[in-house]
């Protein structure tokens, strides 16, 4: 019971930056927290608002956009 | 995105759920940084019940897809940099709080609407499920009348219901 809560998060990736910055975070083994559940977006400005509401609507207790 | 979190702040869904960064290929640490940062910052906020805010979210859904919104989205540029046809620029201050008018309008009809889904129901009622004033309810729900959304479905005594008629 002691255990912290862990978000379950959903995150939009930009295929061209910060997927590939995740890419590299996880080539260069920098630690970062498995709460997020990540989609490839082609470019961070295909995602829609209404992206982010249904992610919410799904269970999911934050959205990121990272471009 | 400017619209979204306040469509969020105003629903109580928190405006911090949703988070934009950004982050370049060359930016693995930083990327990872941001990840703990707002991995945090979300457990402190807990978890989200989506069926507490069911209502809330359908309502932000309905403001993000009403075509005012939608026209309105986007125009800042060119209302804003450039002119509209009349060679007219409109301040950015100006744009800003129109954009912030129509949100809010936008949300607060989109709630009614939804709270209609649950069938014919009075001024009062709606004012109490949505959370609003009942004086913004009869004054938004003649507006929403106006457009044809929904209708006087009848009368309980003398209390006027109210249907919703479109889908």
């Amino acid at each position: 019971m002691s255990q912290t809560f862990e978000p379950k998060i959903l995150a939009f990736l930009c295929n061209w930056c910060a997927y590939a910055g995740a890419d590299l975070a996880g080539v260069s083994r920098f630690q970062y927290p498995p709460t997020i559940r990540v989609i490839r977006t082609m470019c961070s400005g295909r995602v829609d608002p209404s992206h982010v509401v249904e992610g919410l609507k799904s269970g999911f207790d934050g959205v990121f956009v990272f471009g | 995105m400017h619209v979204v979190s306040q469509l969020l702040e105003m629903s109580g869904i928190g405006r911090d759920r949703m988070q934009l960064r950004w982050v370049s290929a060359a930016e693995g640490q930083i990327f990872a940084d941001f990840v703990k940062e707002l991995s945090a910052l979300m457990g402190e906020m807990g978890a989200f019940d989506p069926d507490e805010y069911k209502l809330k979210l359908a309502a932000v859904e309905g403001a993000l897809n009403s075509p005012r919104l939608r026209w309105l989205l986007g125009m800042d540029r060119q209302l804003t940099e450039r002119e509209n046809v009349y060679h007219q620029k409109v301040d950015d201050k100006l744009y800003r709080q129109l954009l912030d008018e129509a949100t809010q309008e936008e949300y607060q009809k989109s709630l009614i609407l939804e709270v209609l889904r649950d069938g014919p129901q009075s001024v009062r009622e709606i004012a109490e499920k949505s959370g609003l004033e009942i004086y913004a309810v009869s004054q938004l729900l003649s507006d929403i009348e106006r457009a044809g959304l929904v209708d006087l479905h009848g009368y309980e005594g003398t209390t006027p219901k109210f249907i919703r008629l479109a889908a």
